[in-house]
């Protein structure tokens, strides 16, 4: 018995659900959560969307410095940032197969902050209506 | 790999994240949460106040980073000289596997 725990975008919550679906594993656990990843060490990873956000942002009311530090923490990773918190209990051979489908849902082209998965180990489980333990619990 | 859980004072979250930031420990996540601890709530008046806002952090970290981190909580997210009731809690869980979405592979 596992439990998946998933940090998600936002935007690819109705993805991960479909993908869950079609994986098999109906049942699962989402929250709101605020989320930030690993520091971006290689500056060239942000440097397109970083141009592309600097071109939207700047005005005649606002200093150059003071967009270009907002717009690099936006990318850089030291801001939090709302994410979905997956949490999905399964048995242990369905492990590979869930994580699977919610790297292929997931996947975006920017190559930064699409999330991370967590497989952490369950002692037990009990289904409330009816009292069974253990394996017969999650589904 | 560990899972870090510490449910800390909101009021106490920025500056314990901003701190294991600049330790090299960025990756977090946080949430709002209500609970109580061991006092059952505080009693003010006739009214008791059980559902107290919290604030949940959850870090995946290597085996041996865990002094360091838990230490750096403990350190900061202490409120008085001794510490005072409602500080909060810090839960270690171990994490089999952990998968980065953008890179596709295992790994932190």
């Amino acid at each position: 018995m596992k439990e998946i725990m998933a940090v998600v975008r936002m935007k690819k919550t109705g993805a991960t659900k479909k993908a869950l679906v079609a994986a098999g594993v109906a049942g699962f656990t989402a929250v709101k959560v605020m989320g930030r990843g690993n520091l971006v060490t290689d500056p060239k990873a942000i440097e397109a969307c970083k141009e592309k956000l600097l071109s939207m942002g700047m005005d005649e009311f606002s200093e150059s410095w003071d967009t270009e530090k907002m717009v690099t923490s936006f990318l850089d990773g030291s801001r939090f940032f709302p994410r979905r918190l997956f949490t999905i209990l399964v048995h242990d051979d369905d492990v590979p197969r869930v994580i699977e489908a919610i790297v292929t849902a997931n996947k975006t082209e920017y190559g930064i902050g699409d999330g991370t998965i967590f497989v952490l180990p369950v002692s037990d489980a009990v289904r409330v209506r009816t009292g069974e333990a253990g394996e017969a619990a999650i589904w | 790999m560990l899972l870090i859980r510490a449910i800390v004072r909101p009021e106490k979250k920025d500056e314990v994240l901003a701190e294991l930031s600049s330790a090299g420990f960025n990756a977090a996540t946080m949430v709002d949460v209500v609970g109580r601890g061991k006092q059952k709530g505080i009693r003010i008046g006739g009214m008791v106040y059980d559902e107290i806002p919290k604030t949940l952090i959850l870090m995946v970290i290597p085996d041996d980073a865990k002094e360091t981190v838990i230490t750096m909580i403990l350190s900061i997210a202490k409120t008085g000289t001794g510490g005072t009731f409602g500080d909060g809690k810090i839960f270690v869980s171990p994490v089999d596997e952990v998968y980065t979405i953008s890179k596709g592979t295992a790994g932190l």
